[in-house]
């Protein structure tokens, strides 16, 4: 993009609650509520898009979650039941119980259902396959390599295939299991590389920020073919305004990034989605132009949420993405 | 036949998983049924101990946020696991009280040969902060205090075994036994019951050796993550060896006659003071239906084991 430090949502958004109790309503007829997902769909793309972020998507707002959507749609899977996250916080896990095989592309209606409602660039995201081997029962294969790379090739390839051919020039793969195994890179990296092989399009990866700040990702990141990662940062990153390496603490691992010699973009996380206060344009502005600084070339810096801001209210993810674009603004002016 | 137990929490079904969400009326009559079933399936399976299946606990450590100057604070991710605990923010001196917190949580209907675990003061320090303690030793040994307070309650209460959850001590790469002996110590020493550490989350090969020297009555290994053939290689003539036979982070049932045929020859090759099996981390980790059978299964490998 030619624009400096572009603007990005980086995946879910909390879906409208008038629109839940509709779809959830037994009353209510299967052709209204493809109707209602619609509509929320384009409330979520239009508010992105009159805020004033550069690339944008649906806030994921037909999907149930990220693991559960997928797994529905995939053979050898058969769901297990509830497990806890957090506290009565549960997600639904599946059990591999036979060989894995992509089925559909299950976000084909979604992907051209918002490339028609939208003129802005379109980022998908998709779950990888590391991912879903990491949150699932493995009752079938040998050994968790081999239901990675058996994911990777005969379920997400396929997936990212589709896709492309329907016109989609952006895949972010979410991956947020990744760096909370910091023994298995190497397999996590084959699993992205299999992911894409063959596929002309520009690829994103979605990590997660799991404790060890991204050390065991940076040595991978060069042989990853991927073009940009968004990662976590404002969430352990101070609230004060500041281009030092103090102030900005949450950031000094983008200089870990470049020595081990990545030359990617990085989708820089500037809004905590783990609170409801709001960062100001200015700390947002300079969280910007110290990753720019630190990376040493600004058009390598693009500008999000550190992850998707469904735990928050509509209210306050709105108001964090306006700060956002708002900040990123700042930034410019400023380079 | 040997002992056996299983530990830590156990899963909700999805009946109860929707009344806690929904704080339905029924909700204190479900978990009363649901913790019943549970002491029926280990009684049933004739397990050694039973232990209460903490259905209220949200983790393994909350019952402790109502100690006096313990705040709650933000969710922390329980090791590698898609699980997140609340860490506990430990802001004042005075959190040593009568040391009823874990007795007050457990149901009153267990039989006799009840058993219960309680996190170590190396792993409890280890996941949670501190605005009073300005060091990690200090800290430890404080919350040592505090659990032994806890012990003693539970053992005049009838506990014979006491779990002691150590998760970072396989966790972390390099540990301080020093430090984490000094706890233990506080917790075990002149108490009239069995302790048996549990390691999980982390191969352990190259630490067996000095947690053999730990002031516990017996060690208890996952080994899903600290391969057999480590543990084979040491004598436990001196303490109880805890085989973590029962896979908890995954839905297939293991078949009992294999896991028999496997705890002969560890026990066969370490010769243990007393020899139990167990799961290898809480059963919670799987959905009830599952966490049911493997109860059954664990029973079945028990019975068919040859006594040490």
């Amino acid at each position: 993009m030619s624009k400096l430090f572009p603007t990005q949502e980086i995946g879910s958004l909390k879906k409208p609650a008038d629109m839940l109790k509709k779809v959830k309503d037994p009353n209510v007829s299967d052709e209204e509520k493809i109707k209602i997902r619609n509509d929320a769909a384009i409330l979520n793309i239009k508010t992105l898009e009159d805020i004033g972020l550069d690339i944008v998507y649906d806030g994921e707002v037909r999907r149930v979650e990220m693991y559960e959507e997928p797994v529905r749609y995939v053979d050898g899977f058969d769901f297990a039941g509830r497990v806890r996250s957090w506290d009565n916080k549960y997600y639904n896990k599946a059990r591999v119980v036979g060989p894995v095989t992509f089925k559909q592309n299950f976000h084909a209606e979604e992907f051209n259902f918002v490339k028609e409602n939208s003129n802005r660039e379109l980022k998908v995201p998709i779950t990888g396959a590391y991912t879903l081997a990491d949150w699932s029962y493995d009752e079938h294969y040998k050994s968790k390599d081999e239901l990675v790379l058996a994911l990777a090739k005969n379920v997400v390839r396929p997936l990212v295939k589709d896709l492309v051919g329907l016109g989609a020039k952006i895949i972010q793969i979410d991956e947020p299991a990744a760096t909370t195994h910091p023994a298995e890179m190497d397999i996590f990296k084959e699993s992205i590389n299999e992911s894409v092989k063959g596929i002309d399009a520009k690829f994103v990866v979605h990590a997660c920020f799991s404790g060890n700040d991204y050390k065991a990702l940076a040595p991978q990141m060069p042989e990853i073919k991927a073009q940009q990662y968004t990662l976590e940062f404002a969430n352990r990153d101070t609230w004060k305004e500041g281009l030092d390496d103090d102030s900005r603490k949450g950031f000094n691992v983008l200089k870990l990034f470049k020595e081990h010699g990545f030359e990617g973009e990085i989708g820089i996380g500037v809004s905590d989605v783990h609170v409801n206060e709001i960062e100001s344009p200015e700390l947002i502005r300079d969280r910007i132009l110290y990753a720019a600084k630190a990376l040493g070339d600004p058009t390598k810096v693009y500008v999000n949420p550190d992850c998707g801001l469904r735990t928050r209210t509509r209210e306050v993810s709105f108001d964090k993405i306006r700060s956002m674009v708002k900040g990123a603004e700042l930034a410019r002016k400023q380079s | 036949m040997i002992s056996s137990y299983t530990f830590g929490i156990y899963p909700r079904s999805e009946e109860l998983i929707e009344a806690t969400r929904k704080n339905t009326e029924n909700l204190p009559s479900l978990f009363q049924k649901e913790t019943e079933e549970y002491i029926t399936a280990q009684t049933n399976a004739n397990l050694g101990f039973v232990s209460d299946p903490l259905l209220k606990w949200d983790d393994i450590y909350r019952p402790f946020s109502n100690l006096e100057s313990v705040n709650l604070s933000s969710l922390n991710r329980i090791y590698e696991m898609n699980t997140f605990y609340r860490i506990l923010s430990f802001d004042g001196p005075n959190f040593i009280n009568g040391g009823n917190t874990v007795q007050s949580n457990l149901d009153s209907s267990l039989p006799k040969n009840k058993t219960v675990a309680v996190p170590e003061p190396f792993t409890f320090a280890d996941r949670h902060i501190s605005k009073e303690f300005k060091t990690k030793e200090d800290f430890t040994i404080n919350i040592a205090k505090m659990l032994r307070a806890e012990i003693d309650s539970l053992v005049a209460d009838g506990f014979d075994i006491i779990q002691l959850l150590a998760p970072s001590i396989a966790y972390n790469k390099e540990v301080d036994f020093g430090l984490i002996s000094d706890g233990l110590k506080i917790l075990t020493d002149g108490l009239e019951a069995k302790t048996i550490l549990h390691t999980y989350f982390g191969d352990v090969s190259s630490k067996i050796e000095s947690l053999l020297g730990l002031p516990v009555s017996g060690l208890g290994f996952d080994i899903t993550t600290t391969p057999v053939s480590s543990i084979e290689k040491h004598s436990f003539a001196d303490k109880i060896l805890s085989v973590g036979i029962i896979n908890s982070f995954n839905t297939a049932i293991e078949k009992p006659q294999e896991c028999i045929q496997q705890v002969d020859e560890i026990n066969a090759k370490t010769k243990p003071k007393e020899s139990y099996v167990s799961n290898n981390f809480d059963l919670e980790y799987v959905p009830k239906e599952f966490a049911m059978n493997k109860i059954s299964a664990l029973g079945e490998i028990a019975r068919g084991a040859k006594d040490v």
